[in-house]
């Protein structure tokens, strides 16, 4: 038999174990409220088998892929099937998952493609990372390393095959676009062979600034070291030699994950000392800049030092980064019985689990998101006649979403229920004086100000679910809290959508200092589309405009707006030259007037512990390089 | 003797920007366009050691106009200034010849790396 031969049983004998796991897993659901215990272990058992068979084939074939998700799959059987643990709700949903991305891998094969995808390796870290909390407490965090992945190399080209890995400092600005001059700088010294990430990738939202490349050239390491650097913003170079592909071509993972386990409470100590070490980096390059002949040795050495800072502060913020799933997961099976309780039929999917955000985020997104959930289960979902008679399908669609925008991370709950009643809640503002009476239509926003207002309910009856006038109003103080903002979207008849936007970390962030009245603040740089010269205003139906290319954008004079003063003096720059700061939130600009451009740095975010009543638009303080603290613009509340 | 510099940007505050850092660390400005046609013309005419060009211009954009210096003058070294969410447009100028880019709001010090790097290579 030939090689052919091989891959074509591996596809078909793979398959129907797939079918056969899905049946076990099927019927294990569906008989978990009344378990017989000797027909569970069946099942467990047919899932383990199926699994383990998997496992075998795709070592022999060297589909890494699906090797590593099966070996994982197998390992979280083990227990289960040993009766050491009994089959909870959460671990069948993570079964369902795990099947799904073992089928996913074993189709890909046909199309050549046997590696983990990001996704299946967030799995396999993930299920790595479950296993060790279960057994040894909540406080421990796994952190996994990337299975090392040996390039295909032929041999054919002149010089040797060497492996460049590469990371751009944390601060580089455009990252994809900064490795391709590094690539660029490389190409001409030998000829390329391969890039992981994938070139196309670079341009993700996702890419971190960390690849490897793999160089056939006759140059020196140190030549190949220093070509590299002369790109700039490069962290850090190791060249070292490719090794040889194995028999099979196929490129092959060397080693399984290697976990270490790490009490939570030190990476919190740990991004504390990187931020107060951030916060004297800049203390040092300001003292430079101040000095009128700096040392050329102790420049150098300061700039050396910066970096290093900066490559430890981004591997410290990514040591703390965990995939949403680890939130997201409880959810399928909550969403399940409360649809139950309701007598609604839901389908609840989930997209983006494979997002990460820093742990102190997830912690705090729990509650927020079950809020929407409950919400929408409750308020938003007609009863399947209602849904019927208005020609939708029966069951209603739920969706939890999850994806990256820029330096911020999305959460969307999205249903395709009754949507909000614009009249209902306008009616119901009027009674309690929220709005005035002329007021009689009601956009996105200005109805998630009322659902947001704390006590505000439209609901007919206190349920056991929600509906006690807390539920939006809960979210988006949480939300506001973590410095994030919340979004509504609402059409009558069709559905809901509630965007939460969180920054990836609420540790440190990049900010644009300005100077304002005298004072300084720090607009977070995520929002910041550009900054441009203030040449005047005009005024268009009562508000204040400035025309940026063509296009209108309204202004907000900062200081009149933190003063609450609407004839607040306009402080201007010694110069006379003010600046506006274009910022965009949810799609839509605003420009932002400040006296004067100071800077643009990462600052350390303290929380803001605001004295209830005090104006919202700050979301937190920093302490600044020459030790004098500034608030931060809370971009959405002001805009 | 002093290096050269040509400075291309539709906005005076963005020329006067980049003229000044420029200036303070030693570079001679020799001339300064405000389109991408007038960037072409006045690289054939001063063959400065560096441009740098801003991307979204009247009457040619940057881009277009790398693409042009880059036919003229194959070595040309071009320092491409973007705003912040031009990704996109930043890969196509390097795809079209450009050395290097620094993003704005402009720090001094980044802007000095980056002029320092593409006349080095």
């Amino acid at each position: 038999m030939d090689a052919a031969r091989y891959a074509t049983l591996f596809l078909s004998e793979s398959r129907e174990h797939l079918t056969e796991v899905d049946d076990a897993l099927l019927a294990l659901e569906r008989d978990a409220a009344h378990a017989n215990a000797a027909a569970t272990g069946a099942h467990i058992a047919t899932v383990f088998r199926g699994v383990h068979t998997i496992k075998g084939m795709a070592a022999a074939m060297s589909y890494a892929a699906v090797e590593q998700l099966s070996h994982a799959l197998e390992s979280r059987c083990e227990p289960l099937r040993s009766a050491e643990e009994a089959l909870s709700g959460d671990v069948l949903a993570l079964l369902f998952d795990g099947t799904d991305l073992l089928r996913a891998a074993v189709d890909a094969v046909p199309r050549g493609h046997t590696e983990l995808t990001s996704s299946m390796r967030a799995f396999v870290q993930r299920l790595g990372s479950v296993a060790a909390v279960d057994d040894a407490g909540a406080n421990v965090h796994a952190i996994a390393d990337t299975p090392e992945v040996i390039p295909d190399v032929p041999s054919d080209a002149v010089g040797t095959a060497r492996q460049v890995d590469v990371r751009l400092t944390a601060d580089c600005p455009l990252k994809g676009v900064r490795a391709m001059i590094v690539l660029a700088k490389l190409s001409a010294l030998g000829t390329l062979r391969g890039a992981e990430p994938a070139q196309e990738r670079w341009q993700d939202d996702l890419f971190d600034g960390a690849f490897r490349l793999t160089l056939q050239s006759s140059a020196s390491d140190d030549e190949i070291t220093a070509a590299a650097q002369s790109a700039g913003d490069v962290a850090r170079v190791a060249v070292t030699l490719a090794r040889p592909t194995p028999a099979q071509g196929s490129a092959r993972v060397t080693d399984a994950p290697r976990t270490v386990r790490l009490d939570a409470r030190r990476l919190d100590t740990l991004l504390d000392l990187v931020g107060e070490l951030v916060i004297t980096r800049d203390r040092l390059l300001r003292a430079i800049e101040q000095s009128d002949h700096p040392d050329r040795a102790v420049v150098r050495a300061a700039a050396d030092a910066a970096r290093l800072v900066a490559t430890l502060q981004d591997e410290v913020l990514q040591a703390r980064m965990l995939p949403v799933a680890q939130v997201f997961d409880r959810f399928p099976r909550l969403v399940r019985d409360i649809a139950r309780d309701l007598g609604k039929d839901v389908r609840f999917t989930m997209e983006g689990r494979e997002i990460e955000l820093d742990r102190s985020l997830l912690d705090a997104i729990g509650d927020p998101i079950m809020h929407l959930l409950r919400n929408a289960l409750d308020h938003g979902f007609e009863d399947a006649d209602t849904r019927r008679a208005a020609g939708k399908p029966a069951s209603g669609e739920l969706i939890l979403r999850a994806a990256r925008d820029r330096a911020t991370v999305v959460i969307q709950v999205q249903d395709d229920g009754r949507g909000i009643d614009r009249d209902v809640v306008l009616r119901r503002a009027h009674e309690q004086g929220l709005v005035q009476e002329q007021i009689t239509t009601l956009a996105d926003d200005a109805l998630l100000q009322l659902v947001a207002h704390p006590g505000f309910s439209t609901a007919r009856s206190v349920t056991s679910i929600s509906g006690r006038g807390v539920g939006v109003d809960v979210v988006n103080t949480r939300v506001r809290a973590l410095g994030g903002q919340i979004d509504l979207e609402t059409i009558t008849g069709e559905g809901t959508v509630f965007t939460m936007r969180l920054p990836l970390t609420l540790a440190i962030m990049r900010a644009l200092l300005v100077q304002v009245g005298g004072d300084t603040y720090a607009i977070p740089a995520a929002h910041v589309m550009e900054v441009l010269e203030f040449h005047g205003a005009s005024r268009s139906t009562g508000a204040l405009t400035i025309t940026v290319r063509d296009e209108t954008v309204p202004l907000v004079a900062l200081q009149q707006r933190f003063e609450d003063d609407p004839l607040a003096p306009a402080v201007a720059n010694p110069d006379g030259v003010r600046h506006v700061a274009i910022v965009e939130v949810a799609g839509r600009r605003t420009a932002l007037l400040v006296d004067a451009l100071l800077a643009q740095q990462d600052i350390v975010v303290k929380p803001l512990d605001a004295v209830r009543g005090a104006r919202p638009w700050f979301s937190g303080a920093t302490v600044l390089g020459d030790g004098s603290p500034a608030l931060i613009v809370d971009v959405s509340s002001v805009a | 003797m002093s290096r050269t510099v040509l400075i291309c940007d539709d906005a005076i505050f963005m020329r006067t920007m980049v003229g000044d850092i420029l200036t303070q660390a030693g570079f001679e400005i020799i001339g300064e366009a405000e389109t991408g046609v007038q960037a072409v013309e006045r690289y054939q005419q001063l063959r400065p050691d560096l441009v740098t060009m801003d991307i979204v211009m009247p009457d040619m954009g940057g881009i277009d106009a790398v693409r042009e210096i880059t036919k003229l003058d194959p070595g040309a070294k071009i320092l491409m200034c973007s705003a912040m969410g031009q990704q996109a447009l930043v890969v196509e100028a390097i795809q079209a010849g450009a050395k290097d880019f620094v993003v704005k709001p402009f720090q001094p010090s980044r802007v000095l790396e980056a002029v320092n790097r593409v006349l080095a290579a």
